[in-house]
This record gives structure tokens, C-alpha cells and sequence, in this order.
């Protein structure tokens, strides 16, 4: 027996990769979207996700980082 | 990620763009030993060496014989030079008798290149005496004049300010993509392709646009290859020295004009009868292969290590293209302070420039003083510039399918295997019994996996 799932790879660094894991165990898109854990660098989540993470994700990423300029 | 999918701007060096032209073009422009000379002085050196053993043969020389000039550790060098010199119609294959392939140069090149190098043949510029210039340009002024003449179209394409620039050269930016102009508005505006353009160093900006302007030349009816010969003898020609310009043809006065407007020859009047070339077309025929730095100005950015970028300018141009890419502080009669933001860098990379192209303008402009540093721009802000980069695209998406629940080993090994083979696998993972097949690859995969099925029950 062998399971087929379609879908989308992700290939991404380690820390993006927890990053991805966070926003589907929080539902920040609304649902869940992440079909298999794969490695340190791979996910594999379902395909009609792809273009709102795109749009979302530097967004998202945005309010993780904070500025450390002088003016 | 709205950078993706948008190209970098491409600059071809000059034998890249002499490749693009076809055959009976090269074989034409190979007619005049300023042609020959210029292309010959752009070849690898391995090149250079193969083109002077055969310059004075009038036979063909066995493809062996010529490989056998090099060590065979070299053999990729070989390579490279062999397919330079067939790719510019420099020399052409010619059966010997016995049926050995051999190397013969073109004749027209071959004879060209003799009279390049040895001197005779017909003078490169027209003869005729001119009297001495009562409004000589010395090298200096040549000099401010070119820049001048170029501030004016980048500040066009910038936007700033009253530039004006012809009809004919609005043409060519429109058709370069460097500018777009818009549904009912007279002045055209700038594309992400003209902010890259504009953090370029002058030298491959001058390159850029020639080549633009060659390529549209035969669609406007004029002579290609006698531009291209013009382009190259003014590539020899001496700074500040003035040339006659009687025994040009309409279309070649044509294009004086148009070089004089973007400042690559000056003319006084239009009439008068003599221009001098620039410098900006001096440097031109060596294409961008050669250039570290602008030659003809001063830089005048310094970069320190906390992100501050001070610069010692007064030109809005030059502040304008340093509010591309950082976050104007503070401004003073001749010293502009801004800052490099993940913001500010982010904003540019949004708008299709790349942080090379910030590296390299901070490194090519920097300032006389922080020109001693080495290296110019410090590490940590080169790094940091990239990785500010980086972090827009850390994701690659691939469709794909996922095989997983396989039962056995050897049928895991089997599939992935095949999809190996074919060159479609993604990802595996062989303990899991996981693997990812690209989406184009699927239907053959099941297909497989259906046949063993069948062979094994």
C-alpha cells in the first residue's frame, strides 16, 4: 500500500521552518495547512495555501523583528 | 516576493553583444583593422596567443596541432578560447587534405589584424588637415562636459528637476524598459529595470545604453556596422584632440548627433566641422570587462560600520539615488547623512535592486579617504545588506506529490529509484519511507508503481 497526497514542498531554513510550524498550530491563516513534517528544512503543505502565505508571510515575519537603529 | 519573477537587468560585455550578431554582420565589420584590433585586444589571452601563432599562415592548421599547444591540464582553457574565436568568426573550420579538420582565420580578419599591427593600409580618421581650434577643449573641460552631459539623462530618467532629453533617446529608454511612459502623461516614468540602472557605475551605463541604441538602429534606417566601425576607431583615438568629421555619411552624422548628446563626443557647433571624443566613448569599445571604478569622478560616499552613510554631495541626483536604498537623517549644504534600515533596504529589493547593485554603488562612489580602508564598504554592513536580502526569499515553493505508507524497503527503493532516474524526485528521506516526486513526474511514477503492483501479486 502506498499513500499519494498532492501538495507543495517547501524548502526553507531551520528557524523559517519552526516559523511555518507556529503559524499552524496558532491558525494564523485560518486553518491548518502543514500536511507533513518532513526535516529540519523541508515541509510539505497542501497547495491552495501557497498564495495567501506569500502574501501573509512578510507581513507576519514583520512583527518579529525589531528595529536597532539609532536616529 | 513581489521581486520575484522580475529579471535582473542584463548587461552583455562586448564580444557577448558581438555574438548576437549574425555572420554576414561580423564578417562586414571585421572589414576595418580598428575593428579587428578592438576585438582582438577583448580576447582571453589563450586566445590572443592561438590568433598571433596563426596570423602569418596562409594555411589551415590541423585541429590536433592546435590543441596540442596547450598542457592537458589546461584542456578547459583550450576549450573556452577555441569556441570564443569560432562563436566571433575570428577563425573557421577548413577541411585539410586527408580529411583532418583544421583552424583557418577568416581572411578579412587575418589581413585586417596584419595591417592593425604593422601599420599601412588606409589612414583610420579622414586626412584632412584642420587648422587649429580657436576654441580647443582641453582635457578637463572634455571631462565636466561628458558629465554634465550624462547627469542631464540620468536626471531625466530620475525625473528631477528640468532635464530634457531628444525624442529619439526618449525612445530608447522607453524601449529599453528603463522607463514606461503612461497613458496621459507626457513625461515618462521609471520601471524597476531604471532604478537598477541607475545604482550602475557610468562606464556600464554608457554600455548599456549603446547597446540599446544599436538595436533599435536598423529598425530607424541606419547603418549598423558603420556605427560599430565609428564606435571603435574612437576607441583609439587620443583624449582632447579634435577630428575631422567631413567623409560622413547622412546616417553617420546622424549619430554623431546623438553621441554628442549624451556626451560621448563634443561638438561645439554642429557644423563646425570637428568633434573630440570623451572619455566616455575612449573606454567605451573595451566594453565593462575591465572596469572597478568611474573613472572621470570623485567619489564621495563613506559607510561606517553603525549604518550611516555619509555623503559629501550637493547633486540631487546623487541624493535621490541614495534614498533608493537608506533613509535620509539629516541634510546640510554639502554633506547628506542617511541611514541603512532593514526597512530601507528591503523597500529597494521590493523594487528590483539587488544588494550587489547597493554594494557595488557604495564601493564604486565611496569617498577618496575610505578608499584606504580595505575593504571599502565594512564587512558587517555588506553582510547584513545581504542578509536583508535574503530574508525576502527564504522560501522555495515546488508542487509536488508525497509517497509515503510504503510497506517494504525494497518497494520504496524500487520507486524512488525510477524517479531518480528520470530526474523527478524532490526530496527523500529513506528511513521515513518518504519521498516527494515533482508534479510533471507523477503520472509516470504511478504508472510504474501500477506495473509492479501487477508483476508482484
Amino acid at each position: 500500500m502506498v499513500n499519494v497526497l498532492k501538495g507543495v514542498l517547501v524548502e526553507c531554513d531551520p528557524a523559517m521552518k519552526q516559523f511555518l510550524l507556529h503559524l499552524d498550530e496558532k491558525n494564523a491563516l485560518g486553518r491548518k495547512f502543514v500536511m507533513q513534517d518532513l526535516d529540519d528544512t523541508h515541509l510539505f503543505i497542501s497547495a491552495d495555501i501557497v498564495d495567501l502565505l506569500q502574501e501573509k508571510i512578510d507581513d507576519l515575519f514583520d512583527q518579529l523583528t525589531f528595529p536597532v537603529q539609532q536616529k | 516576493m513581489a521581486a520575484a519573477g522580475m529579471k535582473k537587468l542584463e548587461c552583455k560585455d562586448l564580444h557577448g553583444y558581438l555574438k548576437t550578431l549574425g555572420a554576414s554582420l561580423l564578417d562586414e565589420l571585421y572589414g576595418r583593422p580598428a575593428t579587428c584590433l578592438a576585438v582582438f585586444r577583448e580576447l582571453t589571452d589563450l586566445a590572443k596567443h592561438y590568433v598571433m601563432r596563426l596570423l602569418f599562415l596562409e594555411q589551415a592548421v590541423p585541429q590536433a596541432v592546435v590543441g596540442s599547444w596547450v598542457v592537458s591540464g589546461n584542456h578547459g582553457e583550450h576549450l573556452r578560447a577555441v569556441s570564443q574565436l569560432s562563436d566571433l568568426r575570428v577563425w573557421h573550420e577548413h577541411q585539410i587534405s586527408g580529411g583532418l579538420a583544421g583552424w583557418i582565420l577568416s581572411p578579412t580578419f587575418r589581413a585586417n589584424l596584419r595591417t592593425a599591427l604593422l601599420g599601412g593600409g588606409k589612414p583610420w580618421f579622414s586626412v584632412v588637415q584642420l587648422p587649429p581650434d580657436k576654441h580647443a577643449k582641453d582635457v578637463a573641460a572634455l571631462d565636466t562636459y561628458s558629465l554634465e552631459r550624462w547627469e542631464v539623462l540620468l536626471n531625466f530618467i530620475v525625473g528631477s528637476g528640468e532635464a530634457q532629453v531628444s525624442k529619439d533617446i526618449m525612445e530608447i529608454l522607453i524601449k529599453s524598459g528603463l522607463m514606461k511612459s503612461e497613458e496621459g502623461s507626457l513625461h515618462p516614468t521609471i520601471t524597476p529595470a531604471g532604478f537598477q540602472f541607475l545604482l550602475m557605475d557610468t562606464p556600464s551605463q554608457v554600455w548599456y545604453i549603446i547597446l540599446q541604441y544599436l538595436d533599435t538602429m536598423q529598425s530607424r534606417g541606419l547603418n549598423l556596422v558603420e556605427a560599430l566601425q565609428f564606435l571603435f576607431q574612437i576607441s583609439f583615438s587620443t583624449l582632447g584632440k579634435d577630428y575631422p568629421t567631413d567623409g560622413m555619411s547622412d546616417s553617420m552624422q546622424q549619430f554623431l548627433q546623438h553621441l554628442r548628446e549624451l556626451g560621448l563626443v563634443n561638438q561645439r557647433k554642429r557644423k563646425s566641422g570637428r568633434f573630440y571624443p570623451t572619455r566616455l566613448a575612449i573606454h567605451l569599445a573595451s566594453g565593462i570587462s575591465d572596469v572597478e571604478k568611474d573613472f572621470h569622478k570623485e567619489g564621495y560616499l563613506v559607510c561606517e560600520s553603525n549604518y550611516r552613510i555619509y555623503a559629501y554631495t550637493d547633486s540631487e541626483l546623487q541624493v535621490a539615488l541614495i534614498g533608493l536604498f537608506s533613509e535620509i537623517l539629516y541634510r546640510f549644504p554639502n554633506l547628506v547623512v542617511a541611514n541603512l534600515t532593514r526597512d530601507s533596504v528591503q523597500e529597494a529589493v521590493v523594487r528590483g535592486i539587488t544588494s550587489e547593485q547597493i554594494l557595488h554603488f557604495l564601493r564604486v562612489n565611496a569617498h577618496p579617504k575610505a578608499l584606504h580602508r580595505v575593504p571599502i564598504v565594512p564587512p558587517t554592513i555588506s553582510d547584513q545588506i545581504r542578509l536583508w536580502e535574503l530574508e525576502r526569499d527564504r522560501l522555495t515553493f515546488t508542487e509536488g506529490v508525497l509517497y509515503n505508507q510504503f510497506l517494504s524497503q525494497p518497494d520504496f527503493e524500487m520507486l524512488r529509484n525510477y524517479a531518480k532516474d528520470l530526474g523527478v524526485l524532490l526530496w527523500e528521506n529513506n528511513s521515513k519511507r518518504h519521498m516527494v516526486v515533482s508534479k510533471a513526474g507523477h503520472d509516470d511514477v504511478k504508472r510504474y508503481w501500477k506495473t509492479i503492483r501487477k508483476g508482484n501479486s
